[in-house]
């Protein structure tokens, strides 16, 4: 039977949808008050340059999750591309410091992050895991794999390219925004305003309805994890670029706030889905937060224990506006 | 006369241990609505699915328009211009209605996909061919459940190459207002020279659409009726029904103590303003087709669903049921239409099944009793005939009929004195089934109210003390199964005869 819905009722249901966008700008304003020089250009570039991984590995994720569905268990999820980013960036930093050649560490990174990628395709795809148990699990093994490549230390460079990432202006804006804003550009071209876009995405709405035209979903899925590898694998520069070499334990946060990020974004969207607009957008909010808690002066295990909550808070909200609409 | 635009010719298809179609033939003329109708299990499914090319014979051809296509695969009939409006809508919910339709077969340019133009063209189709407005940009989980047939419909016509379009159950989710919108819709395609097949359950609105109708039972074409006239409605009946009652139900010697269970006017999802009252003693029948509501009501009743508005009485007192265990503490239990999923614990054994319920009667300060809930299982394994007669069996092994009988063991051990049976026998053969309906009796002669939802008319007539009809959310008539038949009660359902709400219908 079809119902229309009361008008109170869904303006309630766009309120719940909206709900943690409104959370996120009160504590924007919040900050805004306690640190009065926060809101400022220099702030915004420093957020924008700050936040350049996390924007790369939410495209990744937003990839997947369209192709795999919105249902954090069961839909598509993969919380290894963190651990990808941070093993490319090992292996970069490793063979940079052993003045290995630039091509070649770029060659070694990528094949590892596509390795990576094809192993949960393969896990996911075919053999059936649940994405989250799957992609999990991968993380563990990957950031295992870096500790063995970087044998657990700093490893710093000063690779002219790497500099160049992190200090070139082009235009008086950052070399790096420029880069990441046009590979943002490039998938948002991809997934928003091609065939193969739609196709992925059909495939993450609902599986029988892209199978009965013919497409397939799991081949779909299988490619969404591969661009997310390959997302992972540029972020490897951009996390060697901010922290000017690779350093241990970068990848935590970074799932952190990848999570977070993707799932915030969702309430961005007029549909109410994971875009991947709506993932780069949140990627800014959150670290936008995160950089303004800093300089509030804020306890760093603090900021652990706030994105936990906010994480919970925003998929919450975002089970509601779903239960709200079935 | 005319080259028919589609005739499948003596189809035969076997599975295992059954003959699903022995020489079933179907012949469509050019820009006719052909009505296809049958009860359940008569072939209907089959024969769509060998013509989608999804089964394939094991004789018999199709030919689309003189054409003759073999191998019948689902390429081979969508490239002859043959369109499937299926059951289900598979539309994804949060594309847009211009995404929707164009799935698969977008516009697109060497700058990515033509946004603009799809909306158009999607609108532009809808309006010219189906005769709705609806917005392009408006999403799929949106619209109301006609909208989203219709979108359906439009995908799967809108590259202009269909000839043939089959209608499966087409209105079985939809209100009697939303009916009328997709019957416009489909006299409409057939203004446009497209051939249509329409299989569905609803008898009325079969009269009311089609140019001549086709009755299939036991796997082939019994029946092609080419008046479409007012003597229609019973001569399909009778050509669908085809026999005799099946001499397995218990005699109807019980008598009706008090009521247990009343029902004013109560209304959930899928259903509104029911009635009923069942007494100690009684089998009270609900007939209906799928999305009558029936299913719904019997949910609601179990606390599987939430009830909108009326009220409930239990043993004389107003009484809510939210969850399953609400039900049960008040005397109401269920067995599941799908017991495989929702009744049973498949790897568990037969005893560990029975006395699922009851653990807590056999438990010691949360420990189980196990000899004595062995001995209590051994005891209602033997009472029910269950084979075989091993508690230690796992049910998973068991036929189906022997799986129904655990389920009612399991309830037969608690105190229950109401019971709502979910198509009790659906999958279930012809000897088990007798022995559920004598256990069904039993139950109601030991004083419960039984109430018993079935999609099989001949299993109600044949079991209950009286049956209300219901359709499209609605009871819409009473029968009395000592004085009415099983046509009555398939004219009532199917709507092939109005009666008026709440009344008994003249025999």
């Amino acid at each position: 039977m079809s119902a229309t819905i009361p008008p109170r009722r869904r303006a309630l249901e766009q309120l719940v949808g909206f709900a943690p966008v409104l959370i996120f700008a009160g504590m924007l304003v919040h900050i805004g008050i306690q640190a009065p020089g926060f809101v400022s250009l220099l702030t915004l570039g420093l957020v924008l340059e700050q936040s350049l991984p996390v924007v790369l590995v939410c495209i990744g994720m937003s990839i997947v999750v369209m192709a795999g569905g919105e249902d954090v268990v069961a839909g598509g999820i993969d919380l290894s591309i963190p651990a990808t980013t941070v093993l490319a960036a090992g292996i970069l930093a490793q063979w940079l410091a052993a003045d290995g050649g630039f091509v070649m560490a770029c060659l070694l990174a990528l094949g590892a992050a596509l390795l990576v990628g094809a192993t949960n395709a393969a896990l996911v795809a075919w053999i059936g895991l649940t994405p989250l148990l799957a992609s999990l699990a991968m993380f563990g093994a990957v950031v295992g794999v870096n500790n063995m490549v970087t044998a657990s230390r700093r490893i710093n460079v000063d690779h002219p390219i790497i500099l160049w990432l992190r200090d070139a202006e082009i235009a008086g804006i950052a070399v790096g925004i420029l880069c990441v804003a046009a590979f943002g550009l490039a998938a948002y071209h991809l997934l928003h305003r091609t065939r193969f876009g739609l196709h992925l995405q059909a495939g993450g709405g609902s599986v029988e309805a892209a199978e009965m035209v013919g497409l397939s979903a799991r081949r779909h899925l299988a490619i969404a994890f591969l661009l997310a590898a390959l997302t992972g694998f540029i972020a490897g520069f951009f996390v060697l670029a901010r922290g000017s070499g690779s350093s241990p334990g970068v990848e935590d946060n970074l799932m952190l706030e990848m999570v977070l990020a993707t799932y915030l974004g969702a309430a961005f969207s007029p549909r109410r889905v994971v875009t991947l607009w709506g993932a780069v957008l949140g990627a800014l909010l959150v670290g936008a937060i995160t950089i303004g808690f800093k300089s509030m002066g804020v306890n760093v295990f603090w900021l652990g224990l706030i994105k936990g909550a906010l994480i919970l808070t925003v998929v919450a909200f975002a089970a509601l506006a779903k239960r709200g609409r079935a | 006369m005319t080259e028919a635009a589609l005739s499948l010719q003596e189809i035969v298809k076997t599975f295992p241990g059954v003959r699903a179609l022995d020489s079933a033939s179907l012949t469509l003329q050019p820009s006719e609505i052909h009505g296809l109708v049958g009860e359940n299990g008569a072939g209907k499914s089959t024969i769509i699915k060998v013509l989608a090319g999804i089964y394939t014979p094991d004789s018999g051809q199709l030919r689309i328009a003189g054409q003759h296509i073999h191998p019948i695969t689902p390429a081979s009939v969508h490239d002859a211009g043959i369109r499937f409006i299926h059951q289900e809508l598979h539309l994804v919910p949060h594309f847009t209605v211009a995404e929707a339709i164009f799935m698969g077969q977008e516009l697109a340019g060497p700058f990515g996909l033509r946004k603009g133009q799809m909306r158009h063209r999607a609108e532009e189709f809808l309006h010219d061919r189906l005769g709705v407005t609806i917005h392009g940009n408006r999403l799929v989980r949106d619209l109301g459940t006609a909208e989203r047939k219709l979108v359906q419909i439009a995908r799967a016509l809108i590259d202009g190459q269909a000839k043939v379009v089959v209608f499966d159950e087409p209105t079985a989710p939809l209100a009697s207002a939303e009916v009328k919108t997709l019957m416009d819709a489909i006299f409409r395609l057939k203004q446009q020279e497209i051939t249509i097949l329409y299989v569905s359950h609803y008898l009325n609105e079969i009269m009311g659409i089609c140019d001549r109708v086709t009755v299939f039972r036991n796997g082939r074409n019994v029946a092609v009726f080419d008046d479409v006239d007012d003597a229609l409605g019973p001569k399909m009946i009778s050509a669908m029904v085809g026999r005799d009652l099946d001499d397995i139900y218990p005699a109807r010697t019980r008598s009706f103590a008090e009521t247990v269970m009343t029902l004013d006017k109560l209304t959930g999802p899928g259903f509104e303003d029911v009635s009923l009252s069942l007494r100690k003693g009684e089998i009270l029948g609900v007939a209906g087709l799928i999305g009558s509501g029936r299913e719904e009501l019997v949910d609601t009743l179990y606390g599987l669903a939430r009830a909108k508005g009326g009220t409930l009485h239990l043993h004389g007192k107003r009484a809510r049921i939210r969850t399953p265990s609400d039900a049960i503490a008040q005397g109401v239990v269920l067995v599941p239409r799908d017991r495989r999923n929702d009744g049973l614990v498949l790897p568990m054994t037969v005893g560990e099944n029975i006395t699922l319920a009851t653990l807590d009667e056999d438990a010691t300060f949360g420990v189980e009793n196990r000899a004595h809930a062995r001995t209590r299982a051994a005891r209602k394994v033997s009472e029910l005939d269950i084979r075989p007669a091993n508690t230690g069996a796992i049910v998973r092994f068991l036929s189906g009929g022997n799986q129904q009988k655990v389920v009612l063991a399991r309830w037969l051990a608690r105190d229950a004195d109401i019971f709502v049976l979910d198509e009790p026998t659906v999958g279930v053969d012809i000897g088990a089934r007798a022995e559920i309906y004598s256990v069904v009796n039993r139950l109601a002669q030991d004083g419960a109210g039984v109430l018993v939802s079935s999609s099989d008319p001949g299993e109600l007539i044949g079991l209950c003390d009286r049956i209300l009809v219901m359709l499209r959310g609605r009871v819409v008539a009473e029968l009395d199964p000592a004085r009415q038949s099983m046509d009555d009660l398939i004219a009532l359902s199917t709507g092939a005869t109005n009666a008026p709400q709440g009344q008994e219908v003249p025999v």
